[in-house]
C-alpha cells in the first residue's frame, strides 16, 4: 500500500525537524522536511507537521511571523479539506497565531502567554505527564484516561483566552486534546502538574473538525522507551508515537 | 622583507616610553620588547594592522606561549586517537558501524572573562564558539555540557555573585536551546576565589565517519583556491577577544573591554549549522576535497593566516570584498571576531556551490540583513600572508612568521602553603549536620539551572543532565557517548596536584558509573598570572596531575593512557588585588558504551535490594562540604591511589556490562550519606524508596565515615547477585562492602556499630537538597 506523504515545514530558526521526521518515519508514513523557501509543492502532501523550535527568532511574539508566512496560507487551505496538521511546541504557537486552532470564529481566539512557574523563569524543560481528553486526528488510537509521560521545552506554553466561555465550549467540542494530568491521571490545576498555568490544563488544542492540533509538549522527543527518564534503556516504542499513528490511521480512512 | 602601501608604525625607533604610550592608546598589549621583536621578524617597522596582528598572535589565548612546554608533557597518543589536540578539535574513535568507522569530536573552552565583565552574551558566546570547533570538523554536533565556578553567594560580593550566575545560566540557556542543541552534563561550585572572576567553561561533542573529517589547513594542490568567509557581517564586535582573555581583570577598565565581548547570533548560527551540514553532504557526493575553519580569536586573520600556512601556501586577502555591517579600518575588519563565521578554503569549481547553499537555499540575508557567504581571497603559492584594503597593501610578512607565535620559559616556584587539620567536636545524631550538607550549594539538586537548558533536544538524550553521575546520548546504532565534567576548587587550594589528579579520577568514575568505559579527556586549565612564579608552580602541579591520573588510570584492562585529545588554557584569571582563582584545571571525560541499553542511573530501583560499597572511607576531608560548614579548608585532601582506582572502574564497568547492577552512584561531594540520599532522591528528587545501612566500620570516627570525600562507588543490586559481585571485585584486589539494603520505609537510616547516625525522612531530605541551591539563584 502507498505510504502517505507528510510534510515536515522548516522555518528559519526551527531545531525540532529531524526527530519531528523521525517521529513521521516511526509511524509508518512518508516524511520530507521542507524548507520554507523552497520551490516544491507543498500542496502534494497527505499532512503537515510543524515543528518545534524558535520560527523566525520569535521576533515580535512566538510563532507570528511564521503565521504570516505565504506558507502557512497554502497550509490552512489544505487543511480546510480535511488535511491533518500537526504543530509541536513553537509549531502550535504558530497554529494558534493563524486562528486555525481553536477556530471557532475565523479569528485568533488564543494566545500561547509566557509560563507561569514559581521555580523556573522562562525557558522551562521537564518531563511531565498529560492525557488525551478530546477526540481528533491525533488521539484516535489513545484509550480513555491514557496518560502519557512527554517532555516539554518552552517558555511561552501557557495557553490562554479572554472569553472563559470558549473554554467550556471547546470542553463540549471535544477540542481540548490533551491537559495536564498527574501520572495516575488526575487533573491537578497546579505547579508542577501544570507546568505552566496553562488554562483548564490545556498541553494540546485542536479545532473543531479534529483535523489541526496545536500541542506544546514534545511526544516527537519520546517514542522510544530509552528516550524515558529512569527506565530501562530499550529500542521499544511508546505510547506517544501513537499520536504520529492515528494520524496515519486517520488519512487510511479518509 | 614584504613591500607595503601604507604607513608604518616607527616602532624602532621609538623610545621604550613612547612605544608603550602608543601601544595603550591603540589597545595593543604586547610587551615593548615583543613589538620589537616584530622589526627583527619582518625586517622592517610594521604597519598598524600588522602591530594588531601580532598583538594578537602573541596573545597568550592564541599562541600558549606560558602554557606550551608545559602541556607537551601530558598523554595525547593512544590506539583510539584520530586527532589529538592540533586542530579546533580532538577526535577519538567509537568503533565500526554498517563497515564505517567512526569518530567523537570533543572540545572544551573557557569563556571566563567575557562571562565576567557582560555575563549573558559572554557566556552565550562560549557556547557560540564551542560549537563552531566541532562543526569545523566536518561533524554533526550533539551535545554540551557546561562547567560554572561563581564566587560566595553569601560573600561580600553576594549581589554581583547572584547576578553573575543567573545572567551565564540565562546566556548558555538562551544560545544552545535556539540552535537545538542538548545539554548532558555540566557542574557548578561556588567560591570566594570566583568573586570578581567567575569561571565559565563549556565542552562540546559530535559525530563523524573517519573518511569525512575536514581539517583546519587548506587540501593538498590547493594553489589558487578561493577563500570564502560566510557568516554574519564583520562589525567591530569582539575586536581584541584574544588579547583581553590574557588580561587580568580590573575595574577601571572593565567598562572599556565590554566592548571585545562578541555578541550572539544563535538564530543565524542556527541556519549556518543547517546549510553547513548540506555543504558537507554535497561536497562528500562531489569527493570535493575542501579546508574549514571556525573565526574565533583573531578573526578573518588568524582563520586564513593559518588555513595556508599549515598547509605551505601563503594568502591573499582583499577585505574590501567582506561584508561588514559599518566603515571599520581595515585591522579591525582583519581581527575583530565578530560571531558566527566560519572560513572555506575550496576549488574555484565548487565555490559557486556554497555560495548556492549559504546565500541562496538557507537565504542567510533573509535571517540576518547583510549575513552571506562571499570569497575574500585566494591561497597562494609564495608564503607570504598579503592583505588589502581600499586597494593598498596593509600587510605583507612572510605567513609563517605570523603563525609561529612565541614562547616563554615561566618561571615556577613552591608557595608557602600551611594547612592543617581542624578539630571538630564529635556529634551523637548527624541529621542536623547531615541536612546542611545536602542543601549546601556545591551540593545540592542544580535542576533549577539545568531545567532552564533544553536536555533532550535531537530526541538522542537517553540519560539527562542530573540523573546520574554523567549524561549519556545515543549517537549511532546502539553506541552510546556518556559526558562528564569534573574539578573541585577546594582540593586544588590545598594542593594542585591531587587537585587535578582528583579532578581527572573523578570525571573518569563518573562515566564509568553509568557503565561507560573512560575513552578520552579534555582539560580546560584556568589559572592565575603565568608571570607570577608561585601561580605557574600552580599550573605545573595542575598538569602533572592530569597526566599521572590519565597514564596510570588506564585505558580500560589496557596499559594505554585515557588520552587527552583537546583543552585550553585560561591564564590571569585573578582579582584586581592579585589573588589568583582557586587553580582549576577543569577535566571532561568522554565515555564510550557498544550498547546503551545496558546504561544505568543513581536512582534506586527497587526496595529489596542490597547496598555496597566500594572503596574505603579514609581520613581525608580536606575541602569536603562538612569541614567547609565548619568554616575549615583542612589538609588532608582524598588522595588518588592509581591502583584502586583501575580496580574501581574496570569492576564497575564489568558489572553494569554483565547488568548485575540495579543503579551506581560515584562518591564525592559530600562523601557517603550524600550519595546514599542521592540515590534515594534520584535526579528529579521523585524517589520513595529508603535504606537501612548498618555496617560496623572500624578505626574512624563517625562523622568521617559519612562525609568524607575518598573515592568510591555505592551499588544497588539484587541479592542474588552480590557474590557475583564481590568476586569480580576481589579479582582487583578490592573488597565490595555490604553496607545494607533498601527498604519500603521513606527513610535513610545509618547505622554503625550499633550507633545511629543518621535517620531523616526522604521529604526532609528532598527539601533540603532541593532548595539549597535554588535559593541562591533568587
Amino acid at each position: 500500500m502507498d505510504k502517505k506523504n507528510i510534510a515536515v515545514v522548516y522555518f528559519p530558526g526551527n531545531n525540532c525537524e529531524i526527530e519531528t521526521l523521525e517521529a513521521v518515519k516511526a509511524a509508518g508514513m512518508n516524511g520530507k522536511i521542507l524548507r520554507w523557501n523552497t520551490q516544491q509543492d507543498l500542496r502534494k502532501f497527505d499532512g503537515y507537521v510543524i515543528p518545534g523550535g524558535w520560527a523566525y527568532e520569535d521576533r515580535v511574539r512566538a510563532g507570528i511571523i511564521a503565521a504570516k508566512d505565504p506558507v502557512m496560507n497554502l497550509i490552512k487551505e489544505e487543511a480546510k479539506k480535511g488535511k491533518p496538521v500537526l504543530g509541536i511546541c513553537n509549531g502550535a504557537q504558530v497554529l494558534i497565531e493563524t486562528g486555525m486552532v481553536p477556530n471557532t470564529q475565523d479569528k485568533v481566539e488564543f494566545a500561547l502567554a509566557p509560563n507561569i512557574n514559581p521555580f523556573v523563569k522562562g525557558y522551562y524543560n521537564v518531563w511531565v505527564n498529560m492525557k488525551s481528553s478530546g477526540k481528533n486526528a491525533f488521539t484516535k488510537l489513545f484509550s480513555k484516561n491514557e496518560v502519557l509521560y512527554v517532555p516539554i521545552a518552552h517558555g511561552e506554553g501557557r495557553f490562554i483566552t479572554k472569553e472563559k466561555s470558549l473554554v467550556e465550549k471547546l470542553e463540549r467540542n471535544g477540542q481540548i486534546a490533551f491537559k495536564y494530568c498527574t501520572g495516575s491521571g488526575k487533573i491537578e490545576n497546579k505547579f508542577p502538574v501544570n507546568p505552566n498555568g496553562s488554562m483548564c490544563n490545556i498541553a494540546a488544542l485542536s479545532n473543531k473538525e479534529g483535523n489541526v492540533m496545536a500541542m506544546m509538549p514534545h511526544p516527537e522527543r519520546a517514542i522510544w522507551q530509552r528516550q524515558f527518564p529512569g527506565s530501562k534503556k530499550e529500542d521499544n516504542k511508546t505510547a506517544n508515537l501513537k499520536i504520529f499513528e492515528s494520524m496515519k490511521k486517520y488519512l487510511k480512512r479518509k | 622583507m614584504g613591500k607595503v602601501d601604507v604607513d608604518l608604525v616607527y616602532v624602532s625607533s621609538m623610545s621604550d616610553a613612547a612605544l608603550k604610550k602608543f601601544m595603550q592608546k591603540n589597545a595593543i598589549s604586547l610587551k615593548v620588547e615583543e613589538a620589537r621583536k616584530i622589526v627583527k621578524l619582518i625586517g622592517r617597522n610594521p604597519t598598524i594592522t600588522e602591530l594588531h596582528i601580532f598583538n594578537i598572535q602573541w596573545s597568550e589565548h592564541s599562541s600558549y606561549k606560558s602554557s606550551r612546554p608545559i602541556l607537551k608533557t601530558l598523554p595525547t597518543k593512544a590506539p583510539n586517537v584520530i586527532l589529538g589536540p592540533v586542530e579546533d578539535s580532538g577526535i577519538i574513535e567509537l568503533g565500526m558501524h554498517k563497515g564505517e568507522k567512526y569518530g567523537i569530536v570533543m572540545s572544551h573552552e573557557s569563556h571566563n572573562h567575557p562571562s565576567q565583565v557582560v555575563p549573558y552574551e559572554g557566556a552565550a558566546t562560549g557556547i557560540g564558539g564551542i560549537i563552531r570547533d566541532i562543526l569545523c570538523m566536518g561533524s554533526r554536533i550533539l551535545a554540551t555540557a557546561d562547567p560554572l565556578r561563581f564566587g560566595n553567594p553569601n560573600g561580600k560580593n553576594k549581589d554581583h555573585v547572584k547576578y553573575v550566575a543567573n545572567e551565564v545560566i540565562n546566556g548558555i540557556a538562551g544560545y544552545s536551546n535556539a540552535v537545538g542543541i542538548p545539554n548532558i552534563a555540566g557542574d557548578i561550585y561556588f567560591d570566594d576565589s570566583f568573586d570578581d572572576n567567575c569561571l565559565v567553561n563549556v565542552v562540546c561533542l559530535g559525530m563523524v565517519k573517519e573518511k569525512d573529517i575536514l581539517h583546519s589547513y587548506a587540501p593538498k594542490n590547493s594553489e589558487g583556491y578561493d577563500i570564502i568567509v560566510v557568516g554574519k557581517p564583520t562589525d567591530n564586535s569582539g575586536f581584541g577577544g584574544a588579547a583581553f582573555a590574557s588580561l587580568i581583570l580590573d575595574e577601571d577598565t572593565k567598562e572599556s573591554n565590554k566592548s571585545a565581548v562578541q555578541v550572539p547570533d544563535p538564530f543565524l548560527k542556527n541556519m549556518i549549522i543547517r546549510a553547513t551540514y548540506e555543504v558537507f553532504r554535497e561536497a562528500r557526493k562531489k569527493k570535493v576535497k575542501l579546508g574549514f575553519k571556525d573565526m574565533g580569536a583573531g578573526g578573518i586573520m588568524c582563520a586564513s593566516s593559518e588555513l595556508c600556512a599549515d598547509a605551505g601556501y601563503g594568502a591573499e586577502i582583499d577585505l574590501d570584498k567582506v561584508n561588514v555591517s559599518m566603515d571599520i579600518p581595515s585591522f579591525i575588519i582583519a581581527c575583530s571576531e565578530t560571531q558566527e563565521r566560519f572560513t572555506w578554503i575550496s576549488p574555484k569549481s565548487f565555490t559557486k556551490k556554497i555560495l548556492e547553499i549559504y546565500n541562496e537555499k538557507f537565504d542567510l540575508g533573509s535571517v540576518a540583513e547583510n549575513a552571506k557567504a562571499v570569497v575574500v581571497g585566494k591561497v597562494t603559492k609564495k608564503k607570504d600572508y598579503l592583505v588589502r584594503h581600499k586597494g593598498k597593501i596593509v600587510c605583507n610578512a612572510a605567513v609563517d612568521v605570523i603563525t609561529s607565535g612565541i614562547r616563554y620559559e615561566r618561571k615556577a616556584k613552591k608557595p608557602k602553603r600551611n594547612f592543617s587539620e581542624p578539630n571538630i567536636k564529635e556529634r551523637k545524631s548527624y541529621n542536623e549536620t547531615f541536612l546542611k550538607v545536602l542543601s549546601h550549594p556545591n551540593v545540592a539538586s542544580k535542576a533549577k539551572c539545568y531545567n532552564h537548558y533544553d536536555k533532550n533536544v535531537q530526541g538522542n538524550s537517553i540519560i539527562e543532565s542530573g540523573q546520574a553521575d554523567a549524561g549519556l546520548i545515543r549517537v549511532v546504532g546502539k553506541y552510546g557517548v556518556a559526558l562528564s565534567v569534573d574539578n573541585n576548587p577546594r582540593y586544588g587550594m590545598i594542593d594542585p596536584y591531587l587537585g587535578a589528579a582528583n579532578a581527572t579520577a573523578e570525571a573518569m568514575r563518573n562515566v564509568a558509573a553509568v557503565g561507560a568505559i573512560p575513552s578520552a579527556l579534555t582539560d580546560c586549565l584556568n589559572f592565575g598570572n603565568p608571570e607570577k612564579p608561585e601561580q605557574f608552580y600552580d599550573f605545573k602541579e595542575a598538569v602533572r596531575g592530569i597526566k599521572d591520573a590519565a597514564e596510570q588510570i588506564s585505558y580500560f584492562k589496557t596499559k594505554n593512557p585515557v588520552p587527552i585529545i583537546s583543552g585550553n588554557v585560561s591564564f590571569y584569571n585573578e582579582s584586581s588585588n592579585g589573588k589568583a582563582v582557586a587553580p582549576s584545571p577543569v577535566i571532561a571525560c568522554l565515555g564510550i558504551m557498544k550498547d546503551y541499553s545496558k546504561a544505568i542511573d543513581m536512582k534506586l530501583k527497587t526496595s529489596d535490594s542490597v547496598l555496597l560499597m566500594i572503596g574505603n572511607r579514609k581520613d581525608e576531608l580536606g575541602g569536603s562540604i562538612y569541614y567547609d560548614l565548619h568554616k575549615e579548608l583542612g589538609k588532608n585532601v582524598p588522595g588518588v591511589d592509581f591502583d584502586e582506582h583501575k580496580g574501581m572502574i574496570y569492576g564497575i564497568i564489568e558489572s553494569i556490562d554483565q547488568r548485575l547492577l540495579l543503579s551506581c552512584h560515584d562518591i564525592s561531594d559530600g562523601g557517603l550519606a550524600t550519595c546514599l540520599a542521592e540515590m534515594m532522591l534520584g535526579g528529579s528528587a521523585d524517589g520513595t524508596i529508603g535504606m537501612e545501612i548498618n555496617f560496623n566500620y572500624p578505626h574512624l570516627r563517625d562523622d568521617k565515615i559519612l562525609f568524607s570525600e575518598s573515592a568510591g562507588f555505592v551499588v544497588e543490586l539484587e541479592k542474588k547477585n552480590v557474590e557475583k559481585v564481590q568476586k569480580l571485585f576481589a579479582k582487583y584486589q578490592l573488597i565490595a562492602h555490604e553496607l545494607g539494603e533498601t527498604s519500603k520505609s521513606d527513610s535513610l537510616k545509618i547505622i554503625n556499630n550499633g550507633k545511629k547516625l543518621v535517620d531523616i525522612k526522604i521529604n526532609k531530605m528532598k527539601e533540603a537538597w532541593t532548595t539549597g541551591f535554588a535559593k541562591v539563584l533568587e
